[in-house]
């Protein structure tokens, strides 16, 4: 008996070896696929802002720092605020270039964008969803099937020189938040305008500001308005009446992370001991 | 290693060239998932190995030869093969395990139904606009006016206003969106927009307009009727 399964054991067990040794090469080639499409896509535009850990100071004053270049760049194309009047249909930014870093406390973000003129009205926004429900990218429009979360955004002004932590449930529910939390510097030159936004990853006020867990993916969105003033004197964007993206995401990078070193290592160290036992045991069948 | 081995190894090798080569070559078929094809694999190798231990005989034609290339001495260039393939497994088995620890740096995955069910009071409802050459131009230009911005002057999902958006704004003129579907399913796409949908339509990223708060039915009954002429397109029916 004994005998026996000696030899259908280890008989089974060749024969979804051979068919895993066949295999080997097809999630290996399915994986570069999916990488190769993230790539091709990544020119075109992105779909998440990845903020890396740096070590030493974040550069929440200066647009312009070196640093800014380790992070990866993300580009997303913007459209005017058509979804609720006042709309209007053309806006002046078309695409907003993204860049991230955080130190493991605070986390900076750099939105760049072309603008033909400095204007004091001038302004940009960060969009994130607060808590668990899902918000509408509209500030956080109420939705008819759904019940929604509000927005946390984090708005600057070229005049003010500074950044305002808002929230909102809806057009027209915009409130100043009581604890300012956000720091907002611009900078202007070229024809581009550079706003660096900076604010601890977590707050005390989780039902207000969006919480950034390392590693985790948040909502985010971004607004921009083009202050200049037309020959009437009136603004060209104000209010509802922007430059908006839609809904993209946003991560924290966690620091580096070996675990799966460690547990490929075991893997090795099992598969290893897998085959000697095996061969004992085959050598063992045959002198007897 | 003799031939009643080497027949399972060309039996999955056929197999696996059959179903990746030719399978999404037959008409009306697609590519087939890594997994499934691993699937039928296993199922081949259970059926050649049920196959070749069925008798006494055959199990040991089958199984002599791998347990020569196993255990075997003096067998030459084979033992070096063995070696190999002893050092491949393990490695192979450390890579797998790490590629699946490792953690993955695409955002969450989104399966948004496109077109979700609409409420009740919405199916079946017919258009109340009589059909007129004169109805459809009126259709055509409140569609200039509030759809073309974002849905495109020649129907197609492309007009100025629509580079930011995503979901990007239905191209009509593409078979599978409202040719797909009735005019009522329309009038409740316009009247409620994005916000108006169910949770598996992921309402939260649809920039469409809630048009109830700013134009009449007729006008959006009007707007359908334009819709489907401009974009050469006729309303599903259920005849």
């Amino acid at each position: 008996m004994t005998q026996r399964l000696n030899y259908i054991v280890p008989t089974v067990a060749v024969g979804a070896w051979l068919a895993m040794e066949l295999l080997a090469v097809q999630p290996g080639s399915a994986e570069e696929k999916s990488a190769a499409t993230v790539q091709a896509e990544s020119t075109l535009q992105s779909v998440s802002v990845s903020a890396p850990m740096v070590k030493g100071a974040l550069p929440v004053d200066d647009p312009n720092a070196a640093v800014w270049s380790s992070a990866t760049l993300a580009r997303f194309p913007m459209s005017p605020q058509v979804h609720w009047p006042n709309r209007i249909l053309e806006a002046t930014v078309r695409d907003l270039n993204v860049r991230a870093l955080h130190d493991g406390t605070n986390v900076a973000i750099l939105l760049e964008y072309t603008d033909p003129t400095e204007d004091p009205d001038d302004a940009a926004a960060i969009q994130f969803m607060v808590g668990d429900k899902k918000a509408h990218f509209a500030h956080g429009q109420p939705m008819a099937q759904v019940e929604g979360g509000p927005v946390n955004i984090w708005f600057w002004k070229n005049k003010d020189g500074k950044a305002l932590d808002m929230n909102a449930k809806g057009f027209g529910t915009l409130k100043v938040q009581t604890h300012q939390d956000v720091k907002a510097k611009g900078a202007y030159a070229n024809g581009t305008w550079k706003v660096v936004f900076t604010r601890p990853l977590s707050t005390e006020h989780a039902d207000e500001d969006t919480q950034i867990a390392q590693g985790g993916f948040v909502n985010i969105a971004f607004a921009v308005w083009d202050g200049k003033k037309d020959a009437s004197g009136e603004l060209k964007e104000k209010g509802s009446q922007k430059a908006v993206s839609s809904w993209w995401y946003f991560r924290a990078e966690a620091p580096p992370d070996y675990s799966g070193y460690y547990y490929a290592l075991l893997a090795v160290g099992l598969a290893l001991g897998f085959q000697f036992v095996l061969i004992r045991k085959l050598k063992k069948g045959q002198s007897a | 290693m003799g031939g009643s081995l080497l027949k399972p190894v060309i039996l999955i090798g056929i197999v696996y060239a059959i179903l990746k080569f030719v399978v999404p070559n037959i008409p009306g078929s697609a590519p087939l998932p890594a997994s499934l094809i691993f699937l039928y694999l296993m199922l081949t190798t259970s059926g050649i190995v049920i196959f070749a231990t069925l008798s006494g005989e055959s199990k040991d034609a089958f199984w002599n030869p791998i347990q020569r290339f196993m255990t075997g001495e003096n067998i030459g260039g084979l033992q070096v093969l063995r070696y190999g393939v002893l050092l491949l497994f393990p490695l192979m088995v450390g890579w797998q395990t790490y590629s699946s620890t490792a953690t993955s740096d695409a955002p969450p995955s989104e399966n948004r139904t496109i077109h979700p069910a609409p409420p009740g009071e919405y199916t079946g409802l017919s258009n109340p606009v009589p059909k007129t050459p004169d109805t459809i131009q009126q259709g055509k230009g409140f569609y200039a006016a509030f759809c073309s911005p974002c849905h495109g002057g020649n129907f197609d999902g492309k007009g100025p206003a629509a580079r930011g958006f995503n979901p990007p704004p239905a191209n009509f003129s593409d078979p599978t969106t409202i040719a797909m579907l009735q005019e009522s399913y329309l009038f409740w796409r316009i009247k409620k927009g994005g916000v108006g949908l169910p949770i598996e339509g992921m309402p939260w990223k649809s920039a469409m307009p809630r048009w109830e708060v700013e134009l009449p039915d007729e006008w959006i009954w009007k707007i359908i009727m334009g819709e489907y002429d401009g974009a050469h397109q006729a309303p599903r029916t259920w005849e």
